[in-house]
């Protein structure tokens, strides 16, 4: 009987000091699947509902910021107006500002800042072509700076500087070989978090096509 | 103890159990629609849902007892109730009110076009201004390509709606610029001083302006000067007329740029014939300086000076007797200093004061005799502006203008013709949105002019009103007041000012990358200075008036054609004065009835280049026949333009440009000057005013220098 006793309150305790993460854990990696399968706008507006709603409650977690942040990206990306766009954008910034606050030295956090001025780029790029992609490039060169195996990080910058070479009609050879590493790393990189972001990869193949 | 881990398990699934309300209800918008995609959830919870397409929503939460329900959606205040939580399901009916968001909000467009970098709304970029053919890079060139504007080929100057040149004013970052274009030769087009480089934005208001911008009759120019950026550079231009270096440092907590240009016209005008017979072709030296630096946190000073000198000798027929030539001997020295500093006080005030300096000297040798015309002009300014909320925001400033004019003339020695003006003026502004569909605004500006001794008080009114998603309508009403002419007031100084009252109707459609826009207008003109004997004061009076009327539409695409960019802008005008010498109501001959102008850019990515191509229209001008009794009775032929430009990406950080202007080489008379006596017949003689050259040709390089190699000036070409 006491062993019983014992077993139950080591089981209350081992439940209730996991409990908390593990509510979260499991509302986080099921909206984050969710996430993944989004395509519609309005899709995306509600799990980044849902995220924010987790934000609200757990404040000092940057996961559930990225994941806004990232969802907003991807409506302006779905979105054809440029006001549009733009303001999905000016959104995406602010939650990953918002987790910058919290995880300063957060490489994916600033990997998908630079995400946004990449976007903003498309928007307009013969007016903003100068400044955005300069930005962008800055906040990609930080994302590796902070953790030189974030394969997202080296993605998107290969993608910059791929875009770069092929406008200025130079060398994408150093384009392609980032690219290139990048895909190593998606294979081999191994998070820290099962909540880590885990998206590009497919990306990052497809965009192997063009330096073949 | 079996009886205690019953009670556990019993108490673990009568939590589960009861925790379990339902929540139904619907969110709705101010007039009873669906707001689709809120976020509706119980605060501390992760407990929520998102509405639907009807805006309908439900969901079931664990929470028990007194909670809170909270609503947010974008474009909405965020909406908060509290709930009871029971077994009972709740529904609820959630009105949201929307958020009045300045960057979603209605804007008034009555009168005004913007170019700006940072709104993708922006009718203009300041790229465009530089990248539009037959504008060589002048701001006037390229604003002259929209609606609303007359050509005026032989001046360069922006003509606004039946205004006179001189009636449109140019501001740096809010502060009046005295003399804006640089010396010409008579009939020649004068250039812009100020490079559009400088400039981040612009806004060129044909009409009913804001309370802040004073002294301006028909028009005002509104230039944005540029953050110097925090990077290191130098750039370097080699060109056809000249060449200029320029270099921009980062500094602690800030950057300043600097710039010299050197221009001599004579390699060009020996390669390429000219009708002036120039003695000395112009030269210029010019030289530019900006600073930006961040004192604190919250104050901003920036500086922007501009220097600049030039010369040139003509020799110009006289009209009676073409073999008699008048030498004309010109040299201009100009200095321009502008400082102003910004101090956000916090979110909702912020103070921008700034004071400029102009000096301007041109000695005009003509056959040897000095004509010396100076002015000087000190301006200092302040704007208090404050955003009470999201919907109600107040500009309130202050500011005196200080004017000295002189002018001497060998031929009247003792007199010694000018005026020093003194003017404080006053102005206070509102805007009032009353949602995201309506925002008003009323302004008032008063003036008192010192050399008057006159008080002026005018009010200018707008409304615009947003007819749908994509479609905005704007009224505009204002009245407007300016002191005459420097070589009017010289001759009288107590002229009181000139008056015009604006009223604008404007309809704009902005959608995917395509603009319309149609803009209808009257201009009623009072107090105009009038006179019978150009160096009698006792013939000046101000009781000339005069009106204009018209229709301007504008249309740009830059989505329907891949990689082309254009637009078209066509400007009606009916105008008519009796002002100045005219013995009646006249035309006046800088007035044309139609302009029209087509902008097309193309670029063509695998030849890394950008074309583009402008045609420019204008139906005749009126001008004089002396030997005619009607004043202005007779009409100039039609004049076109067409004029192209190229530039190359010849390696990343070098850009090859050219352009040509009159491509067709066409023979445009601009209009007639006459004789100011009879010659041997009795009759007037009349002089056929031309381009100085059927086309102009400008080749140039633009390297830049930097750390990061593929920075280049395209964002500045």
């Amino acid at each position: 009987m006491k062993a019983l006793m014992l077993i139950t309150t080591m089981f209350f305790i081992i439940y209730s000091s996991h409990a908390g993460p593990s509510k979260y854990e499991e509302a986080m990696q099921e909206n984050i699947s969710k996430l993944y399968a989004s395509r519609t706008v309005e899709e995306y507006q509600e799990v980044i509902n849902k995220f924010d709603r987790i934000a609200a409650m757990e404040t000092d977690k940057w996961e559930p910021l990225y994941y806004a942040g990232f969802g907003y990206i991807m409506m302006a990306t779905e979105s054809k107006e440029a006001t549009v766009k733009d303001k999905y954008l000016d959104l995406a910034l602010e939650k990953i500002t918002a987790g910058t606050k919290l995880q300063p030295q957060e490489s994916e956090l600033i990997a998908l800042e630079g995400f946004v001025h990449m976007i903003r780029v498309t928007v307009d790029p013969a007016t903003r072509g100068a400044q955005y992609s300069g930005l962008s490039m800055q906040a990609y060169g930080r994302a590796v700076e902070l953790n030189p195996d974030n394969p997202r990080a080296l993605y998107l910058m290969a993608q910059i500087e791929y875009g770069t070479a092929q406008f200025f009609g130079s060398d994408t050879g150093e384009a392609c070989a980032k690219l290139e590493l990048a895909i190593e790393k998606f294979d081999t990189y191994v998070p820290d978090s099962p909540l880590a972001p885990a998206w590009g990869k497919g990306g990052a193949i497809a965009s192997m096509e063009r330096c073949k | 103890m079996r009886n205690i881990i019953t009670t556990f398990i019993l108490g673990f699934i009568t939590m589960a159990v009861q925790g379990q309300t339902e929540i139904t209800g619907r969110v709705t918008d101010g007039r009873g629609g669906p707001v689709i995609g809120a976020n509706i959830f119980i605060v501390n919870s992760y407990d929520g849902t998102s509405s639907d397409a009807k805006g309908a929503f439900n969901f079931s939460t664990s929470e028990q007892g007194s909670q809170l329900l909270r609503v947010t959606c974008i474009g909405y205040e965020t909406y908060e109730t509290p709930v009871g939580l029971s077994a009972e399901k709740l529904n609820l009916s959630i009105p949201l009110i929307e958020k009045v968001d300045r960057l979603e909000a209605v804007v008034i467009s009555a009168g005004s076009f913007t170019a700006g970098e940072e709104s993708s709304r922006e009718v203009l970029k300041p790229l465009d201004i530089v990248t539009t053919a037959g504008a060589t890079a002048d701001v006037a060139g390229a604003l002259n390509t929209l609606p609303g504007t007359q050509k005026v080929g032989e001046t360069g100057r922006l003509f606004v709606r039946g205004g006179e040149g001189s009636e449109t004013k140019t501001f740096i970052d809010g502060i009046e610029v005295l003399n804006p274009y640089s010396s010409s030769a008579p009939n020649t087009p004068g250039r812009g001083r100020f490079s559009p480089f400088m400039f981040s934005g612009t806004s060129f208001s044909t009409g009913g302006y804001s309370a802040e911008y004073g002294q301006a009759l028909s028009s005002a120019l509104v230039l944005r000067s540029k953050d110097v950026p925090d990077e290191t550079r130098t750039d370097i231009s080699l060109m056809t007329v000249g060449a200029d270096v320029s270099h921009t440092r980062e500094i602690n907590a800030g950057a300043f740029a600097g710039k010299l240009q050197y221009t001599n016209l004579t390699p060009y005008f020996e390669a390429v014939s000219q009708r002036i017979d120039w003695e000395r072709a112009p030269q210029s030296m010019e030289g530019n300086f900006m600073l930006r630096k961040e004192l604190t946190q919250k104050h901003e000073l920036k500086l922007y000076s501009n220097f600049s000198w030039s010369d040139f000798v003509i020799y110009q027929p006289t009209i009676l007797d073409e073999s008699i030539k008048d030498k004309i001997d010109l040299t201009n020295n100009y200095q321009y200093i502008n400082t102003s500093l910004k101090t956000i006080v916090n979110n909702q005030w912020s103070v921008l004061s700034g004071i400029s300096y102009t000096n301007s000297i041109e000695k005009i040798k003509l056959n040897g005799e000095k004509n010396n015309e100076r002015e000087e002009g000190v301006h200092i300014k302040t704007v208090v502006a404050n955003d009470v909320s999201e919907k109600f925001s107040l500009l309130l400033g202050g500011e005196h203008f200080i004017r000295s004019y002189t002018y001497e003339n060998a031929a009247l020695p003792d007199e010694r013709p000018g005026f020093d003006l003194d003017l404080t003026a006053f102005f206070a502004e509102a805007d009032l949105y009353t949602s995201n569909r309506f925002v008003s605004r009323a302004g008032v500006r008063a003036e008192y002019n010192w050399m008057q001794n006159r008080f002026y008080a005018v009010p200018r009114l707008s409304v615009g009103y947003k007819t749908g998603e994509n479609s905005q309508m704007s009224v505009a009403y204002g009245q407007f007041n300016q002191t005459g002419r420097n070589d009017l007031v010289r001759v009288k100084n107590n002229l009181e000012d000139e008056e015009a009252d604006h009223y604008i109707i404007n309809y704009q459609r902005e959608e995917n990358g395509r603009t319309f826009r149609i803009e209808a207008y009257y201009k009623n003109y009072n107090n105009l200075i009038k006179f019978t004997q150009a160096y009698n004061p006792e013939s000046y009076t101000n009781s000339g008036e005069g009106y204009a009327r018209g229709v301007d539409v504008f249309w740009r695409d830059n989505k329907s054609l891949k990689g082309v960019d254009y637009w078209l802008s066509y400007s009606y005008l009916d105008t008519e004065r009796d002002y100045r010498n005219f013995p009646s109501y006249a035309v006046p001959s800088f007035a044309s009835g139609h302009n029209f102008s087509a902008v097309f850019k193309y670029f063509i990515n695998s030849l890394k280049t950008q074309v583009g191509g402008t045609y420019s229209y204008s139906s005749g001008r009126p001008y004089n026949n002396p030997n005619l009794d009607t004043f202005n009775s007779e009409k100039t032929a039609d004049y076109h333009d067409l004029s192209l430009n190229a530039s190359y990406l010849l390696k990343s950080n070098i850009i090859v440009h050219g352009s040509v202007t009159n491509v067709l080489g066409l023979d445009n008379i601009f209009g007639y000057e006459s004789s100011d006596r009879p010659d041997e017949n009795g009759q007037y003689v009349l002089k056929a005013v031309k381009q100085p050259a059927s086309r102009f040709i400008f080749l140039g390089m633009f390297i830049t220098l930097s750390k990061d190699k593929s920075v280049n000036q395209l964002p500045t070409l």
